[in-house]
């Protein structure tokens, strides 16, 4: 997962793992209990500008997320990733 | 978990497909859901036509003990199967078991409660037992499924020690409805007033209770947005309310009745306490900590709670107030104020969430919880069932006289308007779910 341009990661209070990157900030989910990763990744991106591209990184489909990005016009795409993990790429919808 | 077929694909279109081991068809759960609702609809109008009786009535068979039973096993049970289900294996990291039993037991369980129903409001033993055969086989079935859920659980140690408590509290409650159900077939084999004494406390507090407080500890932060409350105090919450319900639970067979009773109350209260204490923090630090009409039903029902352990304390300590209409208005506070209102309370934000999440499989663009959300039926709902609580506490309280019926049969009408509106809004739910464009 890592990349070039990698930025220190912020753990944040509750567990969860942030970073920038070229392609944009990261957020790392995984170990943590249901409903903290939701609650963090809408946190998340609620600090971020609408034009910004997040990746999630999951150990399992974060089923509960999906209504709440809907509400607030955001879309999930499934990206490639390490076994056992499922990662997303967040965006904004136009 | 299949893999994309490429680079990158919708959510809507994957992940949802992907997440099937921890999913249900929707038909399963809202099957639950819709049968609950429907119930509610039978409960109130069941008071209604047995309105008149109560002002008398004091626990035995006929239209009150049927409506009593259309809102415990109908709807309060019902959602309880349809959420635990649903909820259970997405937040313990679990497979569903198996699709098939879960569809089935929908078909043993409903058919089951509406026979009990009949049965008590004709007062026609035949028809309550075979409706108690078939409602205990599926909640055997239920139990089973639960159990596993639980054995494999990874995580939330708080959520499982609910879950293991109220599986006991389900084999007392089989237990309790066995015995009454000989009772009233004539073949008794246990102590009338203990067998009554268990089943109260193992429906309503053990099954019920736990699986609410149990619930909220996954719902609440969900719908706030807020952490994961603290698990010591999970623990310590759901220990006191299983010390409780088991003081209460021996006291029904004459062991030491009034001092277990009153431990029973003053533990109980602890655990509200501590699981209040719980509930507040993740509503005040949570992202979304205004949760509107929804949260507004969660307090009625707490408020209620906290009211009913009041007067289960008058009830032991034996206070010459009210002496009579305490026992029912003890059971109006508990099944009617605090487990209907918190219920109605959860499903009127859970269902559009659960309908979106279902939604999103297969579509390109699901919608949102919103849009598949109906707001004047609620409206409605909220304000006929404060009106019909309302009402049916005075009609408690009225003693026996006119003014009592009176009281009652207007809970019982206004109580099933405010049914027939959330049913408009469970309605309107599933029909627009159905419509979302693919």
């Amino acid at each position: 997962m890592a990349g070039a341009a990698r930025r220190t990661p912020v753990t944040m209070p509750t567990g969860a793992r942030t970073w920038d990157e070229a392609d944009g900030t990261h957020i790392d989910v995984r170990g943590l209990p249901s409903p903290q990763p939701m609650v963090q990744i809408l946190s998340l991106l609620q600090r971020l500008p609408r034009d910004a591209v997040v990746t999630v990184h999951h150990e399992r489909d974060p089923v509960w997320l999906y209504p709440e990005l809907v509400q607030i016009g955001w879309w999930a795409d499934r990206i490639p990733g390490e076994p056992g993990e499922v990662r997303l790429r967040l965006t904004a919808s136009p | 978990m299949k893999q994309a077929p490429s680079p990158a694909r919708r959510l809507a279109g994957g992940f949802l497909a992907g997440a099937k081991s921890r999913l249900l068809p929707p038909s399963v759960p809202f099957r639950f859901f819709g049968a609950a609702v429907a119930f509610h609809v039978l409960a109130w109008a069941a008071l209604l036509a047995g309105a008149a009786d109560w002002p008398h009535w004091r626990g035995g068979l006929g239209w009150p003990l049927a409506a009593l039973h259309g809102a415990t096993l109908g709807t309060l049970l019902c959602s309880a199967i349809g959420a635990s289900l649903q909820l259970l294996p997405v937040a313990t990291r679990q497979p569903v078991r198996s699709h098939r039993l879960a569809g089935a037991l929908w078909w043993l369980y409903v058919p089951g409660v509406a026979a009990v129903m009949i049965g008590m409001g004709r007062a026609d033993p035949l028809w309550l037992a075979a409706g108690a055969a078939a409602v205990l086989l599926a909640l055997a079935a239920f139990a089973a499924l639960l159990g596993l859920n639980l054995l494999g659980a990874r995580g939330m140690p708080g959520v499982v020690l609910h879950g293991w408590g109220a599986l006991v509290a389900l084999a007392a409650l089989g237990l309790s409805a066995l015995a009454l159900v000989s009772l009233w077939l004539g073949r008794p084999w246990l102590d009338a007033d203990a067998a009554r004494g268990l089943h109260l406390v193992s429906a309503a507090f053990g099954v019920m209770g736990l699986l609410v407080f149990g619930f909220s500890y996954i719902l609440v932060p969900m719908f706030a947005l807020a952490s994961v409350p603290d698990e010591r105090r999970q623990i310590a919450s759901g220990a006191a309310a299983i010390a409780a319900v088991a003081c209460a639970g021996v006291a029904a067979f004459g062991v030491a009745p009034s001092a277990l009773r009153l431990a029973a109350v003053g533990v109980g209260a602890l655990a509200l306490a501590l699981h209040l204490q719980l509930m507040r923090h993740a509503l005040r630090t949570g992202m979304r900590p205004e949760l509107g009409r929804a949260l507004r039903l969660m307090k009625l029902g707490w408020a209620s709670l906290a009211l009913a352990l009041v007067i289960a304390g008058a009830i032991v300590l034996g206070l010459p107030v009210g002496a009579d209409a305490l026992p029912r208005l003890f059971g109006v506070a508990v099944v009617c104020g605090w487990l209907l209102s918190f219920l109605f309370g959860v499903l009127q934000r859970i269902l559009p969430f659960l309908a979106s999440m279902h939604a999103a499989q297969g579509r390109r663009r699901p919608p949102t919880p919103s849009a598949l959300t109906v707001d004047r039926p609620l409206a409605l709902h909220f304000a006929a069932h404060a009106t019909a609580l309302a009402l049916l506490t005075g009609a408690t309280l009225a003693g026996e006289g006119r003014l009592a019926t009176v009281l009652a049969v207007t809970a019982g009408a206004v109580g099933l308007a405010g049914a027939l509106s959330f049913a408009v809004f469970f309605a309107v739910l599933t029909q627009r779910l159905r419509r979302a464009p693919a």
